[in-house]
């Protein structure tokens, strides 16, 4: 029997949760759900400069996420996969592991990608909720969430979204892309972007990250940080002695799009975009990556037919 | 749940000036008797080619190939050039002081698929650790390789590291020394020149080569290895990139495809001559 929650109630079954979680609403932020279990700045040890003693500051949270698109839980999903292999990331596991995931969509949804709850919209008052997990299971024990035989039950269709569409072939965006090495756009696109790695902030799959100490100003104790990075910023690749294998615009954005399709595609088989539009809609320049990639892929095509 | 970032301490045992602005540091577990690291079913603490994040709370780590010999299980030696912040820090420290390490990371030189063959190994000045490591393993096991050799190029004679450990390894090795800019004492080669081939006695069907790059490396390559006939995919080249998780995760020592810290820092040439890197 369909569980069906009313929309109005929503709010006062998120009130309920905040007494088992810490819950956030996902939509409030321009920053993607990644930030929950790998913070943009986050202590991984703390050292006393006088006892040397080591330790790691203690994690005791239990986070609830609310309002996940579609888009973003599929994007969990393949981060969780990211952090899982070869070797689980401590960091990002002692957050992620007790944590629930709570989507919303106003579409109709076909296959879950991802998360523990997925609320559905069925009619214009109410939504199904979707179980997905055994954590799940245990956020949902609500009066407000109802078993009711037969539901109003409306079809919601998605927009169709090209990107998308060119996702479900990423073998050959990853030949496309390793392909288009020498293409003209990447030099259109390094005079048109400014360098500023606000598109791996707000991508939610992006990953980059770099470590660095922190020493206290009483000089007597220090921390060590890991923080998020972009492969878009100019010391990205550099070395001890200054030098840097990837020293212009046009060869870290290059090495962005590779990583992302090319890299990723051989990794894991996927390719590490879920279609979210975060980098097209908050990028200074108004950069897209569904924009670039139709080009080359075009081009390709064109390239094999030749 | 392990975390894979913590460092062990470790004491320093040693330190050996080796120029005006590199040192060996020799590092020991902080408790006496014990080993740094356990030793797998062959003996081996690590796989020459390895490499270890090595550093200092407030100051960082950074990544060292190891450079003692992988057998020894007491000690492990990193050799470290003053190129920044914390190696610049590390040179100040005095022997007694403690650090942190973890690691070894990455896969090493392929030294079963090496053994029975004819070697060729090349680098240029601090570019030695790694190679050191593989030599000693080499001379461990002397009877199951043919012919060795090292050429190792730096700018000046003064430049060149490890001198005691390579008058040592010219018992069971032929050693080729060169610089570029000899001083009136010099008797070995200048530059990485093609006559260096005629020092080289090897079957090159069966030869296999080990470099650590960058220096000499592409120099080696065309005046050397190719002319000696030895094929790319023969070539084994420890690469150097700026690892900073040791794990494959944070992207900074990312080439096309691989990532030096899981895939290498030991590739077969071929591998990585094509990347857009």
């Amino acid at each position: 029997m369909p569980l069906v929650i009313e929309k109005k109630e929503i709010k006062n079954w998120l009130k309920e949760l905040k007494k088992g979680f810490a819950v956030f609403d996902v939509r409030k932020s321009v920053l993607p759900p990644k930030q929950y279990f790998f913070p943009p700045k986050e202590e991984t040890f703390n050292f006393d400069l006088k006892s040397q003693k080591l330790s790691v500051p203690d994690y005791e949270g239990r986070v609830l996420l609310f309002g996940l698109n579609m888009a973003h839980l599929e994007a969990m999903t393949q981060l969780d996969e990211i952090m899982e292999k070869p070797r689980k990331d401590f960091y990002y596991w002692r957050r992620r592991e007790k944590s629930v995931l709570v989507g919303l969509t106003d579409n109709t949804v076909i296959v879950p990608m991802g998360g523990d709850i997925i609320l559905e919209k069925i009619n214009s008052k109410q939504y199904q909720v979707l179980v997905l997990t055994e954590k799940g299971k245990k956020a949902i024990k609500s009066k407000l969430i109802k078993k009711i035989a037969k539901p109003v039950i409306k079809k919601y269709s998605t927009d169709s979204n090209p990107m998308k569409e060119m996702l479900l072939d990423s073998e050959l965006l990853a030949e496309a892309v390793a392909w288009s090495a020498n293409h003209k756009i990447w030099d259109e696109l390094a005079k048109k972007c400014l360098g500023c790695g606000i598109c791996t902030y707000v991508c939610p799959l992006c990953h980059c990250f770099s470590i660095e100490d922190r020493v206290n100003l009483d000089g007597e104790s220090c921390s060590r940080c890991r923080q998020w990075d972009a492969c878009t910023l100019p010391n990205f690749s550099k070395i001890a002695g200054g030098h840097k294998f990837h020293p212009t615009v046009k060869e870290r954005y290059y090495n962005w799009f590779y990583h992302k399709f090319v890299r990723a595609y051989k990794e894991y088989g996927k390719s590490q975009c879920v279609a979210c539009g975060n980098c097209k809609n908050n990028c200074p320049a108004g950069i897209g990556i569904a924009g670039v990639l139709m080009e080359i892929v075009g081009d390709y095509e064109k390239y094999l037919r030749t | 749940m392990k975390n894979i970032y913590e460092p062990e301490k470790v004491k320093i045992i040693g330190i050996e000036k080796l120029s005006s602005n590199v040192s060996r540091f020799r590092l020991a577990s902080p408790k006496p008797g014990k080993s740094v690291f356990k030793a797998d079913e062959n003996g081996l603490v690590f796989n020459p080619g390895q490499f270890l994040l090595f550093g200092l709370f407030g100051w960082g780590e950074a990544p060292f190939g190891a450079a003692s010999s992988p057998y020894e299980k007491r000690y492990l030696d990193l050799v470290v050039r003053k190129a920044g912040v914390l190696t610049e820090k590390l040179h100040q420290l005095k022997e007694g002081d403690e650090a942190f390490l973890r690691g070894p990371y990455g896969n090493g030189f392929p030294v079963d698929f090496m053994s029975g063959k004819d070697v060729v190994m090349v680098t240029g000045g601090c570019g030695i650790p790694p190679i050191a490591a593989l030599i000693e393993y080499i001379i461990k096991n002397r009877g199951d390789f043919g012919n060795v050799y090292l050429i190792y190029g730096a700018r000046t004679p003064k430049d060149l590291l490890m001198m005691d450990a390579i008058k040592k390894w010219e018992k069971d090795i032929k050693v080729l020394l060169t610089v570029d800019k000899p001083d009136k004492n010099w008797k070995g080669y200048v530059g990485m020149v093609s006559e260096l081939i005629d020092d080289i006695k090897i079957n090159a069907v069966d030869a296999v080569a080990a470099m650590c790059g960058p220096g000499p490396m592409m120099e080696a390559l065309e005046k050397i290895l190719r002319p000696l006939g030895i094929a790319d995919r023969r070539i084994f080249v420890n690469v150097e990139r700026k690892m900073q998780c040791g794990l494959g995760k944070c992207q900074h020592c990312a080439t096309g495809s691989k990532y030096v810290c899981q895939d290498g820092p030991v590739f077969n040439f071929d591998e990585i001559d094509k990347n857009h890197d």
